[in-house]
């Protein structure tokens, strides 16, 4: 009991005496710990537990065949009739756009006459859908969800690939169906008709019977069917995707933990100021018996007290983070890889797991160091406070050395390949140079502050001087603090650097990729995943308008191909061209590739997809296209930034071999040299009248592009601002811990004849001078952890080559902000320090 | 004469009222086979039902019923395929006589790219995996259920026989209220039936109805009895009965009597009697009371016919119709006097929830 | 001083450290406050050196009252009439010995002060000593560079808390006469507070102090 009082008197009641300080921790690890949890749930229902659109109205099925161009549909007549006892649905899977709301949602077709079999017939009671033969043979009759608020017999107006047309509400599907959203239900000969895939369906569920090895089944089913489709379990597409997602998922949780290291050095930074603080007070208990282990415990007991009610702090935080970041995450994962709705947001198990393991993990980490210092304090304590700093300054060159062996590690690192398709390695090597730089801080700031002390006092008095000795005289104190500013400043400049150079790396591509003149593709909100059609006459009306040279028409496929997803699009070659719209690794002109690739069974893949499925020019890769898997050749690879997934890229007429459907799903026109832009725009839209489709000027899409680029990359921001606010935080608690302690010294000062203004000057300067040090170190490590960003990080994850480019409006604007917040947090603790009554504070012994 | 024919026409209310005219059962109308053993577009309601009484060479009996069932919806021209021309219903069951359990399966489906119909050029009927080629001369039928299958080669042993007089078989009064309705009376079957996973060898006799017509029952009537019965000297019977809600019996009810030599005689009401003689069962699950054994007294042919069930629970608890009882059953007959034995199947419908009659849902 | 009386709130209490004290101190005399902690002599000190100001009765330097002085006027005072010498040195740890002594000259604004300081280090004894850290020294030495710097800015009166109450005796004695001996170069008036009656026996005059009061003359 002795104990526990003790330890109350010592440590909790003076925190409790001192709320400000103990909840600027606390907050520092609330908010790292928060960030964390945060990109964890809503990394999970983006991208991890989120379901694909498709998945609506599935219901638990074992099997599922899919084939490029779709499966035809007298596969599934012909898998009714094997004398094996599956149950079948096959579904026509395609989007609608709402045309009241401007939303778009899964347009599902299935066969309501064979639906109504067995357990399927109980969804379809579910889902008020017992009697629609009715209007089985309607074209025009949807089912929709309840929560689309329509009413039966209302009309709907429905945008499907390039047509809008009115359609009939025939029934209203409730939540209860587990429908997944909102989404839109027809009959599957309607369905058909609509999205004009007739002949073809998009997927064929199977269940098979419970009886027997799933493994006999595939086999069976496999056996009776053409090469080309495809057999897989059910929600492989969605597997596919969450796969990929993978390495996004982990890229952004990587970023979250940073925001927690931040947090890390300012903790080791207040709880290291605390042992400090209390030196005499250990020493004293330590004369009366107690042992180095109490002491020890004691320390770690505080430092665990704070990270539990930290990271507890950190759940219902991280949650109401998590809320904010789910939608821009999901946003993302929409635009670039496939039309889903996010998962519910959760606090599982795992999240408070997570929470408590980060927060207290760290925490306790931090505290380890400083809690073992406090137990060696020896029970006859001096004033030997000067010694121990010299202590310190000695060991700064070890540590220098040590950073240089880290740096070079760290290098070496950076050349490794990747892991599991993850860029361990890089983060790594990410992880050793932090390292470094925080070994070589104390080298930095002692070789500032030392030389640059006259230099100060000379710009800017005898405050400077004063201000820099300090700083040097608390070595330990000082580097924690610039190092804590440092890190998050170099995050924040890395990814900086790192999103700049991507952003004009995509912006120097557009301007090759894009040389068309205006574009044309289907109305509606588009997903990555989502590839709505025109009508074929279309592109001939457009290439009759006067000053139109050539149109080239555009079609892709969502494939799969080794369990990832991927883009395949056949493409008009015009050789004649001026410009062309690729540039390859190779450096081959585009001209001579394109020849070749109308020749034959050739194709040209993009950088992501040769990074994921490690092949290179010369390589074949077999696609199963329609009911056949023919080979092709990759002539070679091209730049890529539009999608993270692989694209595969054919010549049209090749493509048309194997998939013979016609209906392009974009169109590129080029305009005679000197038509003009204006009138030709205003010829194509006549010519196209009757089809919703949307004609964008190259400008356009160019601004498009890079609205979706700057889209995705909010999130990242959003984590640099938290690292930063974490940090800053720190910087204000330490800044006025630094004035706390340092009062003795503003009072002799005082005494000495120093005014008000000098002591508040001094103050800020000091802040100034942890800013200005933090800034340079942290610029630094950001240029050093951008390259391993971009050369290592990203091409790993992504497999992207970005160009490196100094984003300098950017960085500039950046650094100041946080220069000028540094200051600004001076200026609380400088207010403080002024007020302080120097016959109190001298006197207190 | 069969029931699933009430319950799709309430599926399908208003079906073909203005749009399509279907035809209706008229007298004169000239058989042609194989022709008529195939689909009949012109008529809106059609069936093809085979049932039949197995046993393995160890003794294990077996009863089983495969229907194929086409109502029209719609006869506007359409290219796609998955356009709903015709609704295929199709019904199996086994019933394992010896082992006294009874399976049975429901399906719906629509015509679509080939997922059921009947083509007359490959000689095929089928829903799914359940079809039937009829050759001349040979009938193969092959089904799977989730727990049995059956593969059954039917060879007919006489010709087809026409129902009712003049070609047609009345049901009610008043034009409309009739079918063309024919049966192959005696299909010599053998075949494998799997069942759980053990196979039997099994051989026996089948009987086959395909009655083609447009047109609904009449509103006073609730359900029917009907019966087919082969006899071991190689003769066969044909017997129904329609039942009024008001508990009497409609005067058209009839019979067909087929002699070894294959010549049908129409039995009409009055020349037989047919009534059911207590051993009532209640299904627990329909509530539903049969009477599980029937005497038939038909004087002109001094047959007495006492008719059985080896298995009482032969249900068929339907989701797209009223359920109905349709199983296998022993008889026990006397013809002047003279002791005969024979295997038939007998049909009750209209008892479950009486009064709530054919509603679907 | 005169009637000088100088109330506290400690915890809710009124203390009263100085009750009605009149006092007046020649130039150049050498004068001691003797007194057990507690007696008021410290606050004395710092009425006297205007870094506290009385709840009664007026405070004068050189004819100026203090609660009279503006801001700046103060900061004048500290920077040029008056200079601190504490119990516990309260040197500066990061600045080495020379820097510490520069410091009211730079805080002044004075451009060069090497010089001044050095040569006013000399006068202790400590040129030497110039450019070691402050936590190298012994107690005296530091002390002597705390009396350096209260110096250095050429103050006409010296302010003496307990200078000696951290030292040993031998060492206190050198303090002691280090201060006398200023006092007889520079014509310095000193007022010292101290516990001990036989520091106090250095000075020209002694007075006992008691619960806020004098009480000998």
């Amino acid at each position: 009991m002795g104990r526990f009082t003790l330890l109350y008197r010592l440590m909790l009641r003076p925190l409790l005496q001192r709320p400000g300080r103990a909840l600027l921790i606390l907050f520092a690890i609330a908010l790292g710990d928060a960030a964390v949890v945060a990109i964890d749930m809503a990394g999970d229902a983006a991208a991890g537990s989120f379901r694909s659109s498709m998945e609506s109205f599935t219901g638990n099925n074992d099997l599922e065949i899919t084939a490029a161009g779709g499966v035809p549909e007298t596969i599934a007549a012909q898998l009714a009739r094997l004398p094996l006892d599956l149950r079948l649905s096959p579904r026509i899977e395609d989007h609608a756009t709402i045309v009241a709301t401007g939303e778009t949602v899964p347009l599902i077709g299935i066969d309501l006459v064979g639906e109504a079999n067995g357990e399927a017939a109980q969804r379809l009671d579910q889902a008020g859908l017992r009697d629609p033969i009715q209007h089985i043979n309607d074209p025009d009759a949807v089912w929709v969800a309840g929560a689309l608020g329509k009413a039966v017999g209302e009309k709907i107006d429905l945008l499907i690939n390039d047509q809008t047309r009115d359609y009939t509400v025939r029934g209203l599907v409730p939540d209860t169906a587990k429908l997944g959203g909102d989404a839109i239900l027809m009959d599957i000969r309607a369905a058909q008709q609509a999205t004009g895939k007739s002949g073809r369906v998009d997927r064929i569920l199977i269940k098979t019977p419970r009886s027997g090895s799933f493994d006999d089944w595939q086999r069976q089913i496999r056996r009776a069917l053409p090469a080309g489709i495809m057999l897989s379990p059910q929600g492989s597409a969605t597997a596919a995707n969450r796969r990929m997602l993978a390495a996004f998922r982990w890229n952004l949780r990587v970023l979250s933990y940073i925001a927690l290291l931040v947090g890390a050095f300012l903790i080791y930074n207040a709880i290291s100021v605390s042992v400090v603080r209390r030196r005499a007070d250990i020493g004293a208990v330590r004369a009366l018996g107690a042992s180095r282990n109490m002491v020890l415990s004691a320390f770690l007991l505080e430092s665990s007290l704070f990270g539990l009610i930290g990271s507890l702090a950190a759940l219902p935080l991280g949650r109401l983070l998590a809320s904010g970041a789910v939608g821009m995450l999901s946003t993302t994962v929409n635009a670039l890889y496939v039309s889903s709705t996010a998962g519910a947001l959760r606090i599982t198990t795992g999240s408070v797991l997570l929470a408590l393991i980060a927060g207290m993990g760290v925490t306790l980490a931090s505290a380890l160091a400083p809690a073992r210092e406090a137990s060696q304090v020896p029970p006859t304590e001096a004033m030997a406070r000067g010694r121990r700093e010299y202590e310190v300054r000695i060991e700064r060159h070890r540590d220098a050395l040590i950073a240089l062996i880290l740096a070079v590690l760290g290098a070496v690192a950076a050349q490794a390949p990747e892991i599991a398709g993850k860029p361990l390695m890089g983060y790594l090597a990410a992880m050793l140079f932090v390292g470094a730089s925080a070994l070589l801080t104390p080298l930095v700031v002692h070789a500032v502050t030392f030389a640059g002390a006259g230099l100060m006092r000379r710009l800017m008095g005898v405050e400077a001087l004063l201000a820099c000795r300090s700083l040097g005289g608390s070595l330990r104190r000082t580097s924690v603090l610039v190092g804590a500013l440092a890190t998050a400043i170099a995050m924040m400049t890395s990814v900086g650097i790192m999103v700049g150079s991507f952003r004009q790396t995509v912006l120097t591509w557009m301007d090759a990729q894009l040389s068309g003149d205006l574009y044309l593709r289907p109305a509606g909100a588009l997903n990555a995943d989502q590839h709505p059609t025109i009508a074929p006459r279309v592109a001939e009306r457009i290439a009759s308008v006067p000053g139109v040279e050539s149109v080239a028409r555009f079609r892709a496929y969502e494939i799969e191909y080794q369990g990832l997803p991927a883009t395949l699009a056949g493409v008009d070659i015009d050789l004649h061209r001026r410009e062309q719209s690729l540039s390859f690794l190779s450096g081959r002109p585009p001209v001579d590739v394109l020849r070749e690739l109308a020749a034959g069974d050739n194709a040209l893949v993009s950088e992501p997809f040769a990074n994921k499925h490690h092949v290179k020019a010369g390589d074949t890769i077999t696609l199963p296209l329609g009911e056949t898997r023919p080979t092709f050749r990759i002539l070679d690879i091209f730049y890529d930034y539009g999608h993270e997934a692989g694209y595969i890229l054919l010549a049209r007429q090749t493509m048309l071999k194997y998939l013979p459907n016609p209906a392009p799903t974009n169109l590129a026109v080029f305009l005679k040299p000197g038509a003009d832009l204006e009138s030709t725009r205003a010829a194509v839209q006549k010519a196209v009248a009757g089809s919703d489709l949307l004609i964008l000027s190259n400008a356009v899409l160019r601004r498009e592009g890079i609205r979706v680029f700057d889209q995705t990359f909010a999130i990242t921001y959003a984590l640099e601002a938290i690292s930063i606010l974490v940090a800053i935080g720190g910087i204000a608690g330490a800044l006025l811990s630094i004035v706390m302690d340092r009062r003795r010294e503003f009072g002799i000062l005082r005494f000495l004849g120093g005014t008000g203004s000098q002591i508040r000057k001094l103050t800020l300067v000091e802040a100034g001078l942890i800013g200005l040090l933090a800034n340079a170190t942290g610029l630094a490590l950001g240029f050093v952890l951008s390259l391993v960003l971009i050369y290592v990080i990203n091409k790993q994850s992504f497999g992207w080559t970005i160009q490196f480019h100094w984003p300098v409006t950017v960085l500039l604007s950046s650094l100041s902000l946080v220069y000028v917040a540094t200051v600004l947090a001076g200026i609380a603790p400088a207010r403080i320090a002024v007020r302080l009554n120097p016959i109190e504070v001298v006197h207190e012994e | 004469m069969k029931s699933k024919w009430i319950a799709l026409l309430l599926l399908v209310p208003l079906c073909a009222p203005a749009q399509t005219t279907y035809q209706s059962a008229q007298p004169g109308y000239r058989y042609e086979f194989p022709r008529d053993h195939f689909n009949h577009e012109g008529y809106q309601t059609e069936w093809w039902y085979y049932t039949g009484n197995l046993s393995s060479s160890d003794g294990h009996r077996f009863g089983f019923e495969l229907t194929f069932f086409r109502q029209g919806v719609s006869r506007e021209p359409s290219t796609n395929p998955w356009f709903v021309s015709d609704l295929w219903m199709a019904h199996l069951a086994l019933s394992d006589l010896t082992g006294q359990k009874f399976y049975h399966e429901e399906r719906l489906n629509r015509s679509g790219p080939g997922l059921a119909g009947v083509d007359e050029p490959s000689a095929q009927i089928w829903n799914g995996n359940w079809q039937g080629l009829i050759r001349p001369g040979e009938h193969d039928l092959s089904a799977v259920a989730s727990s049995f299958q059956i593969n059954l080669k039917l060879i007919p042993a006489k010709p087809p026989v026409i129902h009712g007089q003049n070609g047609i078989s009345q049901k009610a009064e008043g034009a409309g209220h009739a079918s063309h309705y024919i049966s192959l009376t005696r299909l010599q079957t053998s075949g494998i039936i799997t069942l759980n996973g053990k196979p039997y060898t099994v051989d026996g006799a089948s009987w086959m109805d395909h009655e083609f017509f447009t047109g609904s029952m009449a509103d006073t009537e609730s359900g029917w009895d009907w019966l087919s019965i082969q006899l071991e000297d190689n003769s066969e019977l044909m017997l129904y009965r329609l039942r009024h809600r008001d508990g009497t019996l409609d005067p058209y009810f009839s019979g067909t009597f087929i002699d070894p030599q294959g010549r049908a005689t129409f039995l009409p009401l009055r020349d037989f009697t047919m009534t059911p003689a207590g051993d009532n069962w209640t299904s627990p699950r329909t509530k539903a009371t049969y009477p599980e054994r029937w005497h038939i007294s038909i004087p002109k042919l001094s047959l007495d016919l006492d008719v059985t069930t080896p298995l009482r629970e032969q249900e068929l608890v339907a989701t797209y119709g009223p359920s109905y009882w349709e199983g296998s059953v022993n008889i026990s007959a006397k013809r002047a006097g003279a002791a005969l034995h024979g295997l038939g199947y007998l049909e009750m419908t209209g008892y479950a929830s009486p009064g709530q009659s054919v509603l679907p849902r | 001083m005169e009637h000088v009386t100088r109330d506290y709130a400690a915890e809710g209490e009124r203390v009263r450290a100085l009750n009605d004290v009149s006092l007046s101190v020649g130039s150049g005399r050498f004068v001691a406050l003797v007194g057990r902690s507690g007696c008021g002599k410290s606050t004395l000190l710092h009425l006297a050196g205007a870094m506290d100001f009385p709840t009664a009765g007026h405070v004068r330097l050189e004819g100026l009252a203090t609660d009279a002085l503006s801001e700046p006027e103060l900061t004048r005072l500290r920077r040029e009439k008056v200079g601190f010498v504490f119990q516990s040195f309260q040197l500066l740890n990061t600045l080495s010995v020379v820097e510490n002594v520069e410091v009211p000259l730079l805080l002044a604004g004075r451009r060069n002060p090497r010089p001044a300081a050095m040569e006013r280090l000399a006068s202790v004894g400590l040129a030497e000593l110039a450019h070691r850290m402050t936590h190298q020294l012994s107690g005296g030495q530091m002390q002597r560079v705390a009396i350096a710097r209260a110096l250095v800015h050429g103050p006409r009166l010296l302010l003496a808390d307990e200078p000696t109450g951290n030292l040993d005796t031998a060492t206190g004695n050198a303090i002691l006469h280090l201060l006398r001996q200023i006092r007889e170069e520079q014509k310095l008036t000193i007022l010292m507070a101290t516990h001990s009656a036989e520091a106090a026996a250095i000075a020209d005059v002694v007075i006992h102090m008691r619960d806020g009061q004098m009480v000998q003359d």
